[in-house]
């Protein structure tokens, strides 16, 4: 197998993911947290960075696991309760050793992680890879790429309410009134991005 | 059909069964510290079982680290040197610890997780902290919101402190707390009495303790103390003394007037005690005792708003006032004040400018 | 979105001190008192009062400080702090931790100012001015020391 036009093909992928296909803007997937945790954007880099993490690894695993497991088996329609599964195996792993072995980061990344198994962009982006029969490379390509456009995403989200928390906003559209409006037009935003870039 | 079913459910069980076994395994070896060892200035070791903070850990060894906020890293009051084993600085910390402490290694022990073998240093007197189990045999009334509380040492019997110390009441869970609390209040007591603790308390509105003190606690319950902590301590000089106090206040000065007594100190000494109103004054009656028994000894009640201030013979107006006017001789005397931080302020600007240095006002702050 | 997916998915560190303002580690009762508000509902709520009353959270915690500074001066008597109105502040041992994770020990100072043609009182400790200035947290309904906008402003200003 040439490895060459599957790296750039994963690299497409990456980053259509981040933009034009953005799995929060676009498909409004993970939006509790995005609605919930975007208060302070330091707070909302660490969700960030702790997301792209766990979804570029648990793609990783869920795709071995559907190629190598479920497929040979054909237990296909087996892989959402398999998937929750790892994701919620890999995360508390993660979480122990980071707070055994790295006390920085986990005060960093760490205290974010329970918040992530049930974070369903995680579970949509290894579904999403399923169905687009992604081979492992893009898969990896693709995983990092949705996790740094939830990242971007959410960072801009945390900016602009860090600064709409000194602005007069009438009140009944005070918290999620506003937030939602807000993350209606940056979807609008993003989708401006497919015209720069042809999604795969 | 049927074996389709099976296959597909052992599978997917036995997918479930091996992560739940990884992470087991992984539990066992990775959260389990197995026993870890503090070693407190290199004097003394003990061994505990890891994963916990440093200060819950150093509670379970009876070794009482002053801390305000119950481990939730906010009060910055449990600093102490960990020489080897804390692992990086954390961002939870950086806000409470100065440069220098950074470097000389100070971290705040709630923050701090024993993750192996530890190396700490702790300040002697806190070392000599003990927890008391204590009934409480009396309560009086001293004014309308000043009571005074005497406990009687059960276990260990006996108690040392220097006079000015002060102790940490411990307020049990109760209708308006849901955890238990440490606050700290002075030492009344005559310190002959080793085997008595007395604390002069003033109800705090919506403070934890003092209204448990106030509504909950009854004669003959049990309570639990720890301490003695604080350097508020009386130099030994022949300078003369002022004190100068306040409220609850009192409790500090009265213990070294007891203290004072029982050593027949002849130090000339004027005690300052401001009040707002009359009814506001408290032991009086003790303290024109202490003028018969000790040597050289004045008190002087300072009340603000007088109604029948003759019959107590008090001055009138603020105590810095009353201190600006009446104290001679400033520049020889050492003082010693308790109250509250805005008596304290005024009080220390008023001795400055009579000429008392620095070095010989001594205080302590609530 | 529900309310519940918000609580669910609140931060780490926002669950944490929903938790200590609720429950009564720092003051006797908590912060919230009945209130079943979340935090930042709280709030958000009271900014908007203040704004509808054409003041900021600045400008308040400026003339509670203000007024807390004069009444100091006191030593725990009465004086006067402004027009036709008297303040007095007690102070106890110890300090008044601020629930939000950053610095902030302030000293237990009680100020109360009385205005006194309507008898009309109101109290606030150092912690009060604190969280407002900071937070903009006015404490929950039935909350000790929860101060209204509305009399607040009404009486110091």
């Amino acid at each position: 197998m040439n490895a060459g036009p599957e790296i750039s093909q994963a690299f497409v992928v990456c980053v259509s993911a981040m933009f034009t296909q953005n799995i929060l803007l676009t498909y409004f997937l993970g939006l509790c947290p995005f609605l919930g945790v975007s208060r302070e954007v330091k707070t909302s880099m660490g969700l960030g960075l702790a997301v792209i993490f766990v979804l570029t690894s648990t793609c990783m695993l869920n795709w071995l696991t559907y190629h190598y497991v479920l497929v040979p088996l054909g237990l296909e329609f087996f892989r959402f309760i398999l998937f929750i599964i790892i994701i919620a195996a890999f995360v508390q792993l993660v979480e122990m050793v980071l707070d055994r072995y790295s006390p920085f980061l986990y005060q960093k990344l760490g205290v974010f992680l329970p918040l992530i198994t049930v974070n369903c962009a995680i579970l949509g982006a290894s579904l999403f890879m399923v169905i687009r029969d992604y081979s492992f490379i893009v898969t990896i390509g693709y995983g990092f790429g949705s996790g740094l456009g939830w990242f971007l995403a959410i960072i801009a989200m945390a900016g602009i309410r860090q600064k709409l928390a000194n602005e007069r906003i009438p009140q009944g559209l005070q918290g999620p009134g506003i937030t939602l409006i807000i993350a209606g037009l940056m979807a609008l935003a993003f989708m401006g991005f497919s015209g720069v870039l042809q999604g795969t | 059909m049927v074996l389709e079913i099976l296959v597909a459910v052992t599978v997917v069980s036995l997918i479930g069964t091996v992560l739940a076994a990884l992470l087991t395994i992984c539990e066992h070896f990775i959260a389990d510290y197995g026993p870890c060892q503090i070693s407190i200035n290199d004097e003394s070791d003990v061994t505990v079982k890891g994963g916990k903070d440093l200060l819950s850990m150093l509670t379970a060894e009876r070794i009482f680290i002053p801390s305000a906020c119950g481990g939730r890293g906010t009060c910055g009051l449990c600093k102490l040197k960990v020489l080897e084993g804390a692992g990086p600085l954390l961002p939870t910390e950086e806000p409470y610890l100065e440069k220098e402490e950074r470097e000389s290694n100070v971290r705040l022990a709630c923050q701090v997780k024993v993750r192996g073998d530890l190396k700490i240093e702790i300040p002697q007197e806190l070392l000599a902290v003990r927890e008391y189990t204590c009934k409480c045999v009396e309560i009086t009334d001293l004014t309308h919101d000043i009571k005074q509380f005497r406990l009687e040492l059960i276990e260990p019997t006996t108690i040392d402190y220097i006079p000015g110390q002060y102790v940490q009441l411990l307020t049990p869970v109760y209708e308006k707390s849901d955890e238990e609390i440490y606050r700290a209040y002075s030492i009344s007591s005559n310190p002959a009495e080793k085997s008595v603790i007395e604390l002069i308390i003033r109800l705090v509105p919506g403070g934890i303790c003092t209204t448990y003190c106030f509504e909950y606690l009854k004669v003959g319950d049990e309570v639990k103390i720890n301490g003695p902590y604080g350097d508020f301590r009386l130099l030994d000089s022949d300078a003369p003394i002022v004190f100068i106090a306040g409220g609850s206040g009192m409790a500090p000065i009265k213990c070294m007037l007891h203290h004072m007594k029982n050593t027949d100190n002849k130090r000339k000494t004027i005690y300052y005690f401001g009040a707002n109103e009359p009814r506001e004054l408290l032991l009086t009656d003790l303290m024109r005792e202490f003028e018969k028994q000790l040597a050289n000894f004045r008190f002087v009640p300072v009340v603000c708003e007088p109604e029948d201030s003759n019959v107590l013979g008090c001055e009138i107006g603020l105590v810095t006032h009353a201190v600006q006017r009446d104290l001679k001789n400033a520049t020889e005397c050492e003082a010693y004040l308790c109250g509250s931080p805005g008596m304290i302020d005024a009080t220390i600007k008023v001795l400055e400018e009579l000429g008392v240095s620095e070095d010989k006002i001594f205080y302590d702050k609530f | 979105m529900t309310q519940v997916g918000i609580v669910m998915k609140e931060s780490p560190e926002d669950r944490k001190l929903e938790e200590v303002l609720r429950s009564s580690r720092l003051a006797a009762g908590g912060f919230m008192g009945h209130d079943n508000r979340s935090v930042s509902e709280v709030i958000d709520a009271d900014a908007t009062e203040l704004s509808r009353l054409g003041f900021t959270k600045e400008q308040v915690a400026e003339r509670m400080r203000q007024i807390t500074k004069v009444a100091i001066s006191g030593l725990g008597t009465w004086v006067q702090v402004g027009d036709g109105m008297e303040g007095k502040v007690d102070e106890a041992k110890g300090w008044l931790i601020c629930p939000w994770p950053h610095k902030g020990k302030l000293a237990k100072r009680i100020t109360v100012v009385k205005v006194i043609e309507t008898g009309e009182s109101i109290r606030w400790s150092d912690l009060n001015t604190h969280l407002i200035s900071e937070h903009g947290f006015f404490e929950g309904k039935g909350s000790d020391f929860r101060i209204e906008p509305r009399k607040l402003i009404r009486t110091i200003f």
